[in-house]
């Protein structure tokens, strides 16, 4: 249990470097994909709603503590959410498809960056207008379905080989 | 069924958490107890984003290098285009600078590059898609406070927003909630620049009959209560607006600094300026506008003025007409 709680911070930590400082890096103007939510869709497609909603939590809090601006706490809310929602569905995704998983992390990409941006908007944060609002759930979503096969199926092996105990699986 | 209902119950409980967080932030403002949390959060992270920036960096500049290819050709053409213009334009710049040292000497003026700084080097960005901020690796242990101006070889890059011992966060100049004092080189006019996030920057000029046009170079100003030492590169003119507003009149502005590209910066860490009160509530003042260079051939124009075809984004004359000195090239 230990193993893995410390497989998915390193997880995350990895995530998080890779987003802020390695994405920056690349040609992709200034829409980067959101990795931290690529990691939530992946154990939420892995595990389902329960180990997504905490890593959501805790990827969430995580981005938000690292912006300066917006009010803290509106990616943990988000990421959360997706956690919950992406777990839900679970049952309806075949594990063997290849597209499903691309289609979630394309609808997810676009939805999340709508809903952190939406909810900064009505919380005061008007740096942005709907058109900046629009590009960037877009950006995001795209790039998103782009890399997710790289996120995904990393992540979803590493959860295998650190699998939930049978404690856990029950709460 | 059973699952169901407890994964609604953490859900909720979850949600629960973020919107007390939410309030909490939101009404504490910047001196609360998360706010701090976020200081401490940086501080402890910055280290771990600086190694594995060092890890990954060759390979991020690798990846970039392969798409700047297909650019270099034209690039080059550009480029050569510009030595000729430069060159063309060598004798005049001797000239002028000439004349720029006298002036300073005549109007007392300290030198406008001579500002006490601090290298940093970028470590990360945001990780927010609607924030446009840098992490850079000095802090107070360098002497770096709060507000103060972050330069880059081009221009003005933004202003240190939060600052920890080690590290420091920077308001990039593009940001929505970034704004700085500035004035058009050649002209003198003085207005509001304004970040517009992957838009263009936007000037509001304070007189919408100012006399901005297209390729003119905009420079901070410490006029008009401007927090930034006079005289750094912003941009250039795109769109000079239209002089008939009524209202205030805006010019778009192309900035300098490659906002994608910035590595390596300067914070200036000198002893601020006085700052300027506004003219506000304060009756206007005639005075007659002294003639300069009356006796200048309108000749000579015709000889230096010309600018090649694709140099539109340069500025018909580089240097600062009032602080003077400043040669700078429009990002590409």
């Amino acid at each position: 249990m230990i193993a893995r709680i410390v497989a998915l911070a390193a997880v995350l930590l990895v995530a998080l470097v890779t987003q802020t400082v390695l994405f920056p890096l690349l040609p992709t103007a200034w829409f980067r994909p959101d990795v931290l939510l690529l990691v939530v869709v992946a154990v939420a497609l892995a595990d389902g709603p329960f180990p997504a909603m905490r890593v959501g939590f805790a990827a969430g809090l995580l981005t938000d503590l690292l912006v300066l601006v917006a009010p803290l706490g509106i990616a943990t809310l988000v990421l959360t959410v997706v956690g919950y929602v992406v777990g839900a569905l679970r049952p309806y995704l075949s594990p063997s498809s290849v597209s499903a998983p691309l289609a979630v992390a394309l609808v997810t990409g676009g939805a999340a960056t709508a809903a952190y941006g939406t909810l900064a908007m009505l919380l005061g944060d008007d740096r942005f207008g709907a058109r900046t609002l629009v590009e960037a759930a877009f950006g995001v979503a795209v790039y998103n379905a782009l890399i997710a096969p790289l996120v995904l199926r990393p992540v979803a092996a590493l959860l295998e080989r650190f699998p939930r105990t049978s404690a856990s699986q029950e709460a | 069924m059973y699952q169901r209902r407890r994964a609604r119950v953490l859900l909720a409980v979850l949600t629960l958490v973020a919107l007390i967080l939410i309030t909490i932030d939101v009404r504490s403002g910047d001196s609360g107890l998360l706010h701090g949390t976020r200081g401490v959060a940086t501080a402890v992270l910055q280290p771990v984003q600086d190694g594995f920036g060092v890890l990954i960096r060759p390979f991020g500049v690798a990846a970039s290098s392969v798409r700047e290819l297909f650019g270099i050709r034209a690039e080059n053409e550009v480029l050569r285009r510009q030595v000729e213009a430069l060159s063309e334009r060598r004798n005049v710049v001797a000239d002028l600078e000439r004349e720029n040292r006298e002036l300073r000497r005549l109007l007392d003026m300290a030198e406008r590059n001579d500002f006490d700084t601090v290298a940093a080097r970028v470590v990360s960005l945001a990780p927010s898609t609607f924030e446009w901020t840098v992490t850079i690796d000095a802090g107070v242990d360098d002497g770096v406070e709060r507000d103060m101006a972050v330069i880059g070889a081009s221009g003005l890059v933004g202003r240190v927003v939060q600052v920890t011992a080690t590290s420091s966060r920077v308001l990039l100049a593009i940001d929505p909630n970034f704004f700085a004092a500035a004035r058009a080189a050649r002209t003198g006019e003085t207005g509001l620049v304004e970040g517009r996030g992957s838009e263009p920057m936007v000037m509001r000029l304070l007189d919408p009959q100012a006399d901005v046009e297209p390729g003119d170079e905009i420079v901070t100003s410490a006029y008009q209560g401007g927090v930034f030492p006079a005289g750094i590169p912003l941009g250039v003119v795109a769109d000079a607006g239209d002089p008939d507003s009524r209202l205030t009149r805006e010019a778009t502005i192309l900035p300098y600094v490659d906002f994608t590209r910035v590595h390596h910066v300067l914070v200036v860490v000198g002893t601020p300026i006085a700052v300027v009160p506004p003219l506000t509530g304060t009756p206007d003042v005639d005075f007659d506008a002294p003639d300069v260079d009356r006796f200048r051939d309108p000749s000579d124009d015709d000889a230096t003025g010309e600018v090649p075809d694709g140099l539109d984004a340069l500025p018909d004359d580089e240097t600062d007409a009032d602080d003077g000195g400043e040669t700078t090239d429009p990002a590409p």
